[in-house]
């Protein structure tokens, strides 16, 4: 099992019941695909440094998870074709550090 | 040839500031400040850290202003590229 970190940036103009939908979506489906969630951060919304897309605001999420090579490429083909999403990034990392938190974060 | 010699010893006074890219307010170090026992750790969430090394127009700077070692350079770069990534810079 490898630790990966996940961030995702969901459209602006979706409305709050929608954008918890989409996180639980995705959620389920690290779970469903032999993946492990450890931790889930709420960055909020937040401004853009440059436009991306016309865009200039987003909701920020943050997943922390164990997983193998298989759990990402599933989670990345469904993102690739969500029109909610305007971008996200998976990074591999040694070791989770769950004690830092460098953007403040809401209760999920 | 007076002249030239005049121009040299200037250039020598105003040593301090090596480039117009560098910040006047933060001043680095001649040994590498991000290796070593309590040196901060790179990520591409820790902007603080990350906006030290870049410009005012967001290009990275070069590691012979900033004295940062070859290893950590490769690795703030990577970090620099991953929050640009984000719109987080």
């Amino acid at each position: 099992m490898n630790c990966y970190e996940h961030t995702i940036i969901i459209k602006q103009d979706i409305p709050e019941n929608q954008i918890k939908l989409l996180v639980d979506k995705y959620q389920n489906l690290i779970k469903n695909n032999s993946g492990k969630i450890i931790k889930t951060e709420d960055w909020g919304l937040k401004n853009f440094s440059q436009p991306i897309k016309k865009n200039k605001k987003g909701f920020y999420f943050h997943i922390k998870f164990e997983g193998i090579g298989k759990t990402i490429d599933v989670l990345e083909k469904n993102e690739n074709i969500d029109q909610m999403l305007i971008r996200f990034l998976t990074i591999k990392v040694k070791k989770h550090d769950l004690e830092k938190v460098y953007f403040e974060k809401r209760a999920l | 040839m007076k002249k030239r010699k005049n121009f040299k010893k200037n250039k020598k006074s105003t040593g301090s500031k090596i480039s117009l890219f560098q910040k006047s307010d933060i001043r680095f170090s001649k040994s590498c400040p991000l290796s070593g026992k309590n040196a901060p750790v790179i990520d591409y969430k820790n902007i603080k850290l990350l906006k030290k090394y870049i410009s005012e127009s967001g290009r990275i700077l070069p590691s012979r202003i900033t004295s940062v070692c070859l290893k950590k350079q490769k690795e703030l770069s990577r970090s620099i590229k991953r929050a640009r990534l984000l719109a987080l810079i």
